[in-house]
């Protein structure tokens, strides 16, 4: 068992952060129209997959509805911008993060309270397949068609005037300010006390719960927070895509995170990003020829599980390790140990 | 009256193809303790096979049928022999988590390999002349190939109970289920049931594929679609439990049914309703405990 190391890689960490946001920033420069539209995606994403790996890599359950929370996030500021274009981006955007936490929460306090393990995960998916049907039935959110004329408000900011996100490539930027932000907050979280408590109770809920650790109370405190994390992330999706398909709340949207997070490795606060990195570059590149997507995207997932179980960033830390010489310390970090999928 | 028997008729022929798909599916997370994703691919690739063959051939006879539905079945547990041999035996050393993924990893494989072959178009197999027509009831009028999917989820049931719990392979197959250490110790050799029982699941898969065509039209979603059922029958039926599903499926696929007559306007709601209340009533599915 792979204890998470808290506070030793700090510098690594603000290195990495750093680097993450020159890439992006550096996009613009090279990219065209439809890469640099993709990269504001991958953010997106990214936020999705770390507010997803709170819940799974840190705490040890495992969700299979996370596409609800992004949808209704996306559908909620989704439906504020269109009906009110000339409001404010944030509120629209604080009102998806809201809405998702409001319903992770209520979802958590009935599933978290009654199951575990794979029945959690059914029961999870059983609520956000509902929310799918839903919305792609109801007229009032555009029905299997989607939902269109999302508008994008301008900004006043201080000092300079009012920003128009539909000039160039303004809405990037917006999203990339936005995303680092959120990926700070996750990184705090996964770095804090609380953090801790929550990699306690996955390795050994009995144990947290003797040392006095409200477990109950702490699992769904995490997945309301991974629930606001995944409001975010649709909030965001709504004006970039300025388009909402019932896609987004279908049950292999719910699967996109954990292929991510399991892709890059769920133990390490970085992997859930080089997921989405890889993940969207392998689709991007193999885009053109039907059915070929699918069989790169499979092939290297198969491939990773079986050869690196620890994911990308898990075998990227074997592999230093190897290459100093230090003596292997644990094994693959133990994922989702005690309400795991065996029965 | 005729309405009635119709919705029952048509939750019943539901259930028995969500049945169909969680067979197999049943008897691998009986043995393996994994949800397995790839089913629903291979099951696609079963139909997609029997769709080929059918086209081949040409007969229009239901037992040219049937020999094509276990031709498939042969072909797709063969398909898993290799599955287990390369991926199911070496994802014993990771975890559960990740041989999920491994397994839906496998489905999308199968979705690109379905599109490579056959395209994205839709694709119907015309139903042997005899399951064309209907059988009058009285009045009632039930169309031949419903009941054919009833008899055939049925039969396969009545076939895998009287295996599983009448005859000594079954009897062994559960004592590995239960405790392989155990029955290791008294003498099974629990490889070749392990090697068997993912062959036989896949194997049902295919079956089921080929069966199934003549209710579901042929897509690359057709897998990723049955399989999420599947999921929700075996988890109300408790899993690993081939009666406790059978039960669910019939179960859900009448609620569903009479769900769909009362709303009309959102078609497959009752199915998680109905899913999301019994768990929350049973967490561990209705029959949990029972074998």
């Amino acid at each position: 068992m792979k204890p998470i190391d808290f506070n030793k890689n700090k510098g690594t960490d603000l290195l990495l952060g750093a680097l993450l946001l020159v890439a992006f920033l550096a996009v613009p420069l090279w990219a065209d129209k439809g890469l640099i539209f993709l990269a504001g995606v991958a953010l997106v994403h990214i936020v999705f997959a770390l507010s997803f790996n709170t819940i799974s890599g840190l705490s040890g359950m495992v969700s299979f509805g996370h596409a609800a929370y992004f949808a209704i996030g996306a559908y909620s500021s989704g439906l504020i911008l269109r009906n009110w274009p000339e409001g404010s981006i944030f509120i629209a955007i604080a009102a998806g993060g809201i809405a998702g936490g409001v319903l992770a929460a209520v979802i958590g306090m009935v599933a978290l309270r009654r199951s575990s393990g794979n029945y959690f995960a059914i029961l999870t998916l059983a609520f956000a397949e509902l929310l799918h049907i839903l919305i792609a039935k109801s007229s009032w959110f555009g029905r299997e068609d989607g939902l269109t004329g999302i508008q994008r408000p301008l900004i006043n900011v201080p000092g300079m005037g009012a920003v128009n996100l539909t000039d160039g490539n303004n809405m990037f930027y917006f999203i990339l300010a936005l995303s680092m932000l959120l990926l700070c907050g996750a990184w705090v979280i996964w770095h804090s006390q609380f953090g801790r408590q929550l990699a306690a109770i996955r390795q050994e809920p009995d144990r947290a719960a003797f040392l006095g650790v409200n477990i109950h109370q702490s699992r769904l405190i995490a997945f309301s927070l991974s629930g606001i994390g995944a409001g975010f992330a649709g909030a965001m999706y709504a004006p970039l895509a300025q388009l909402l398909t019932p896609e987004v709340a279908h049950w292999s949207f719910s699967a996109l995170p954990i292929l991510f997070c399991l892709l890059g490795g769920t133990a390490i606060f970085w992997g859930p990003v080089a997921g989405v990195l890889v993940f969207l570059g392998l689709e991007h590149s193999t885009r053109n020829i039907i059915g070929l997507s699918e069989v790169v995207i499979g092939t290297t997932l198969l491939f990773v599980v079986l050869v690196f179980p620890g994911g990308i960033a898990g075998g990227l830390v074997r592999l230093k390790q190897a290459w100093f010489k230090k003596p292997v310390q644990d094994e693959v970090p133990e994922f989702f140990t005690e309400n795991g999928v065996k029965s | 009256m005729d309405q009635v028997a119709l919705t029952l008729l048509n939750g019943l022929s539901w259930g028995m193809t969500v049945f169909l798909t969680a067979a197999g599916l049943s008897l691998v997370f009986g043995i393996l303790h994994v949800l397995n994703f790839a089913h629903g691919g291979f099951l696609m690739i079963g139909a997609y096979l029997s769709y080929t063959i059918g086209a081949q051939l040409n007969a229009d006879s239901i037992w040219v049928f049937l020999l094509i539905a276990l031709a498939c079945a042969v072909a797709v547990g063969l398909l898993g022999a290799l599955v287990e041999r390369f991926v199911f035996r070496r994802l014993q050393k990771v975890s559960e988590a990740y041989s999920l993924i491994a397994t839906y990893a496998l489905m999308i494989l199968c979705q690109g390999v379905v599109k490579l072959i056959w395209g994205i178009d839709f694709l119907s197999v015309a139903p042997p002349q005899e399951l064309g027509g209907a059988v009058m009831f009285g009045d009632f009028i039930a169309p031949s190939f419903i009941l054919f999917v009833i008899a055939c989820g049925v039969s396969v049931f009545l076939v895998m109970d009287y295996f599983l719990h009448r005859t000594g392979i079954g009897k062994r197959v559960q004592s590995v289920a239960i405790d392989p250490l155990m029955a290791n110790w008294v003498g099974i050799n629990v490889n070749a049931v392990l090697i068997w029982t993912v062959i036989a699941g896949f194997a049902l898969a295919g079956l089921a594929g080929a069966l199934l065509s003549v209710n579901q039209s042929l897509s690359p979603d057709m897998g990723s679609a049955l399989i999420i059922q599947a999921f929700g029958a075996l988890i109300v039926g408790g899993l690993g439990n081939i009666r406790g599903a059978f039960i669910a499926s019939i179960l859900l696929g009448l609620i569903t049914s009479i769900g769909d007559r009362l709303v009309p306007d959102v078609p497959g709601l009752f199915f998680f309703v109905a899913l999301a209340a019994i768990l929350l009533v049973r967490p561990q599915g209705l029959m949990r405990g029972l074998r």
